[in-house]
């Protein structure tokens, strides 16, 4: 890596890395922990970037595979044989946002599936469908249907709670 | 009324500063280790197939009449590893516990001896391995059978005192070339094998070197 590898080609995408390692994470321990490996694996990665797509769209999707398989890792290492839903709801979520808002929304991601929270991050930052179908490695045509069922999913789990 | 998750989404993070990127105190220490531990399977690797190539080469022989080949061979190869097996011994005397600039350094040196001492090997055997298997073809059946044939029509072979002259003396310049140049094939063969490694770890010592000036 060159000096300038994780200023020029890391941090421009700083924001992106975070929002999704904050959705597979529930402590500021765990966060830094998967935003590092992150990093490092984009630098282990890098010669593997043969232009087919953008950078920014591979790093979603390096971002994405990375923190699944953290997550999967972490499961495995825990012998938890639960849902997502139940794993959170058993851990303490001791870093936040300062927006309420925003915590709420992302404590109502966090208990989507892990495939759900890829999709909805990925919407959530404005990627098409077609971008996100291809960060997921699926269709374009059942993006659009996922996406409004995870929309509904959240709803009913934000409902009442932001005004 | 109720807010969507687009609207909260964009607003909270347009007003959030959480999204600063946490320190990398760690990439570093986490890359030196990685790279290491690339290096440490390599060596194992390469130790276990020495081994297992050898076994099977002296098996092979066995039931193939080039036993004396086989065993030279075998000798050969597990002699190489006892030496290497020594040199990673010495590994373990690296502190893991100093910073990724006097690891890498550390291990860099490590690596170095070890190249070193290994290219002086190679002098001895490639050359070694040339003659182990030439007198393995020698010492078999089928060899034995192409001598006695020589030896009956002597006038096919130019012959002193019952020596194959020009056999001996090709034999020899193909053993002295590889003796001569043993050092440099030995760097080729790391190179061409394990180059993008050792590519990666030079730039990393530059790397950390750098952002530590």
């Amino acid at each position: 890596m060159s000096s300038d590898f994780y200023t020029l080609k890391i941090l421009p995408y700083a924001g992106i890395i975070i929002k999704i390692c904050r959705a597979y994470t529930d402590s500021q321990e765990d966060f830094e922990d998967y935003y590092q490996e992150v990093c490092l694996q984009i630098w282990r990665s890098r010669d593997q970037f043969r232009g087919e797509s953008k950078w920014s769209t591979w790093i979603y999707r390096l971002s994405l595979n990375i923190c699944l398989t953290f997550i999967k890792k972490k499961q495995k290492n825990k012998q938890h044989v639960n849902s997502g839903e139940q794993m959170i709801a058993d851990t303490i979520d001791n870093y936040a946002f300062a927006d309420e808002s925003l915590n709420l929304l992302y404590d109502a991601i966090k208990k989507l599936s892990e495939i759900d929270r890829a999709v909805i991050l990925l919407y959530l930052e404005e990627k098409s469908q077609k971008e996100i179908a291809e960060i997921i490695g699926t269709k374009p045509n059942n993006i659009g249907v996922r996406i409004n069922r995870i929309k509904e999913r959240l709803k009913k789990l934000l409902d009442g709670k932001i005004n | 009324m109720e807010k969507s998750i687009e609207h909260i989404w964009k607003h909270g993070f347009d007003t959030e500063n959480g999204l600063i990127a946490p320190k990398l105190n760690d990439l570093y220490n986490r890359k030196s280790k990685h790279i290491v531990d690339r290096f440490k399977r390599m060596f194992k690797f390469n130790m276990w197939f020495l081994i297992i190539f050898s076994s099977l080469f002296l098996v092979y022989s066995f039931f193939n009449d080039f036993l004396f080949g086989g065993v030279l061979i075998f000798v050969l190869f597990n002699s190489l590893v006892l030496v290497n097996k020594n040199l990673f011994k010495s590994l373990k005397n690296i502190d893991t516990n100093v910073s990724s600039v006097a690891y890498i350094t550390s291990f860099d040196t490590w690596l170095k001896g070890q190249v070193q001492m290994n290219k002086k090997l190679a002098h001895f055997y490639y050359p070694l391995l040339f003659v182990s298997f030439m007198l393995g073809l020698w010492f078999s059946g089928d060899g034995q059978a192409f001598v006695s044939e020589i030896l009956g029509s002597p006038h096919q072979i130019y012959l002193y005192n019952g020596i194959p002259v020009f056999w001996v003396i090709g034999m020899s310049v193909v053993t002295a070339l590889l003796a001569i140049f043993g050092g440099a094939i030995y760097k080729f063969d790391l190179y061409l094998m394990y180059g993008h490694v050792y590519k990666k770890l030079d730039e990393l010592m530059l790397d950390i070197k750098e952002l530590n000036n």
